[in-house]
């Protein structure tokens, strides 16, 4: 019961990587129509403009996070203006393959700033050792600031966008740009501070998985925010809440079947190996969206004829 | 004015020859010849290096099945699809399987490649009919992924480094050899995607892709079509990734990664959705344009600045790809068609200025 428990907290801590960069896709997907293959690359280039504030000039962990956050808003921000004011009206496989190829210029570029970070770099964080025990579960304290700053962003999110006066535009904008327009919504600035907060949550998403596993690189977002995109789909799309919820039942469900599956075999196949876990969880996700084509939060669009 | 040359013109600009059905066999003949030459011309150019360079412009072959295969579902019946490269993989590995482990003749894992990615199609297709849009796109993404751990599981319990296959039929060794061989399967694949197209499974596609709606209210059976459309891009990719894994001469489960089907997608968003030339142009634009950046000098200094140019080439890739988006949102097809015009304006002025010098004559 202990190890289920353990490694079903597990689950969700992951999980909540995977939820906040969904969030983020979600965000961004909805406000402006773009889906966004770039999003790991911004994530990592933050989390390695914080690793070189750490290792360069020497800066505390809390000042190199500020400074991280600020250079993510910017950098989103900047982003909107240079890159997805252009495509804003191309065709939506357009607009996704020209995120790919921002990923691409992204990642040169940070390469070129900061040749060291091609390789994994070490990325020291004050939660990285300390653990509390809760009953005779151990969770690492990095593990309860994680759990913590996604419910945080959730929460703030959540607020934002159904109490504040911008909240309420951004939701117009994103459920019908032209009719927000005529209602007087800033539909350019709200676009800007999509890219801005979505940026944001990408670094924070990136620094929380950095300080988790004590290494990065400038690449090592990529295999997680394939898993982001099946937990923001499996959430529903058009959904915040969908979108954490989706990500934290693909991290749980990951953690839950390498529990159970662990030692066994068929034969000689090892059904233990993580490809065994993906199959399975792919067919679920598959039957899920077979039920409820559109994701477990979303809703369901009417075809007009 | 018995002469039937001189009575035609008056309905039909000079130009309409280019739209002619004889025209369209002869520019593709012209075509298929060019191709041909180009072998001899390489060893004229390269020398010794000929087959070297041979085997790297064969990929573009292979990339545009590919293209061609994901137009035919993406472009035409509408389904976006990010599956493609799960299908490559399994071709590439099937083909390794029956060459390498069960001594079957090429051919014959050609086909059994091409029969089973298709059957495959059909499995992945029946899904697809009830799950539409972006999260049809990041559910067939989420089947790569899982095809190409599958695979690696597949080598791992065979205790394989690399799938290598060690029963090719000679001939195919050789780069040249290997050339006409992909040249002749991508005209054959052109003429066999460009005669459906052109039949009415290609116009019931169109006609679902402009409005679903209308094509069922005309009669149209959107599962038949949109199965079709699966079985036939899987069938073709399949095709492609045995290509492929002839070309490297092993299977390797990059070829399912989400990379891959990502590049099938921009080869046909970036040729031009709908198109049997973007598909080529787009397989040339993203198979090719990398190794073309490999040729450049690894190393540029202009005064004091010295830029390692190697490390710069996924960048320049990169933005030379966002341009070509920004500039041709509909594809680089659209260069073609431009040029396609200018060419007819150009002609027709041409002949009407003879026509009319004759006349005063």
């Amino acid at each position: 019961m202990v190890a289920f428990l353990q490694v079903a907290l597990a689950g969700v801590v992951t999980g909540s990587i995977y939820g906040l960069l969904a969030l983020g896709i979600v965000l961004i997907y909805r406000t402006t129509g773009v889906l966004n293959f770039a999003y790991g690359a911004i994530g990592a280039v933050c989390t390695g403009f914080m690793a070189i504030l750490m290792m360069g000039p020497r800066l505390p962990f809390g000042l190199a996070l500020l400074g991280a956050l600020i250079f993510s808003a910017l950098l989103g921000m900047g982003l909107e203006r240079s890159f997805a004011r252009p495509v804003l009206r191309a065709p939506v496989f357009t607009k996704a393959i020209a995120t790919l190829a921002l990923a691409l210029i992204l990642e040169t570029v940070a390469q070129q700033i900061w040749p060291q970070l091609s390789q994994a770099v070490h990325f020291s964080s004050p939660f990285a050792t300390a653990s509390v025990r809760v009953g005779g579960v151990y969770i690492a304290l990095i593990d309860v600031v994680i759990l913590l700053v996604t419910a945080g962003v959730m929460v703030a999110l959540q607020l934002f966008l159904t109490r504040t006066k911008l909240g309420i535009a951004m939701r117009a904008t994103a459920d019908n740009q032209d009719a927000a327009r005529l209602m007087g919504a800033p539909v350019g600035n709200i676009s800007l501070l999509t890219w801005g907060l979505s940026a944001v949550i990408a670094a924070l998403a990136g620094i929380l998985l950095a300080s988790r596993t004590g290494l990065m690189n400038l690449s090592f977002l990529d295999p997680v925010l394939i898993l982001a995109f099946i937990g923001a789909v499996l959430g529903g799309l058009e959904s915040l809440p969908g979108a954490l919820i989706g990500g934290i039942v693909i991290g749980l469900l990951d953690n839950l079947l390498a529990l159970i599956l662990a030692g066994h075999s068929l034969g000689p196949l090892d059904i233990s190996d993580p490809g065994i876990r993906q199959a399975l969880i792919f067919g679920g996700f598959v039957l899920v969206l077979l039920f409820r084509p559109q994701g477990l939060l979303g809703q369901a669009t009417l075809r007009r004829v | 004015m018995s002469d039937p040359a001189s009575a035609s013109p008056r309905s039909a600009p000079p130009s309409a020859w280019l739209r002619s059905r004889w025209a369209g066999w002869f520019i593709a003949g012209v075509g298929v010849v060019a191709l041909l030459l180009v072998p001899s011309t390489y060893d004229a150019l390269y020398g010794f290096q000929a087959g070297f360079q041979l085997h790297r412009i064969s990929l573009i072959g292979i990339y545009i099945i590919a293209a061609l295969a994901q137009n035919v579902l993406t472009g035409y019946a509408a389904q976006p699809s990010l599956g493609n490269a799960a299908f490559f993989g399994v071709g590439a590995y099937l083909l390794a399987w029956t060459n390498t482990d069960l001594h079957q003749p090429y051919w014959l894992g050609i086909v059994i490649a091409m029969v089973v990615c298709a059957l495959l199609g059909l499995i992945v297709g029946g899904p697809a009919l009830r799950i539409s849009g972006t999260y049809l796109a990041i559910a067939t993404l989420g089947l790569v992924l899982v095809t190409q751990s599958l695979l690696d599981l597949w080598d791992k319990t065979n205790g394989r480094q690399s799938y290598d296959l060690t029963q090719l039929p000679l001939s195919l060794g050789d780069d040249h050899t290997l050339y006409v061989f992909i040249v002749v399967i991508v005209v054959a694949v052109l003429f066999f995607v460009r005669n459906i197209l052109q039949s009415r499974v290609g116009r019931a596609w169109v006609a679902i892709r402009d409005n679903e709606a209308a094509a069922e209210a005309f009669g149209i059976n959107l599962t038949t079509y949109k199965l079709l459309a699966f079985v036939i891009s899987a069938l073709l990719t399949g095709l492609a990734g045995a290509l492929y894994a002839t070309w490297a001469t092993t299977a390797s489960s990059s070829s399912s990664s989400a990379d891959q089907t990502i590049a099938f997608l921009a080869m046909i968003v970036v040729g031009g959705l709908g198109s049997i030339v973007g598909s080529v142009i787009g397989a040339i634009f993203v198979g090719f344009l990398p190794l073309l950046l490999q040729q450049l000098p690894a190393i540029v200094s202009a005064g004091p600045i010295r830029i390692q140019v190697t490390t710069l080439q996924s960048g320049i890739f990169g933005l030379l790809l966002l341009l070509a988006l920004i500039f041709f949102p509909e594809g680089l097809r659209g260069i073609v068609d431009r040029a396609g015009l200018l060419m007819r304006r150009l002609l027709n002025r041409h002949i009407a200025t003879g026509a009319s010098e004759g006349v005063e004559r």
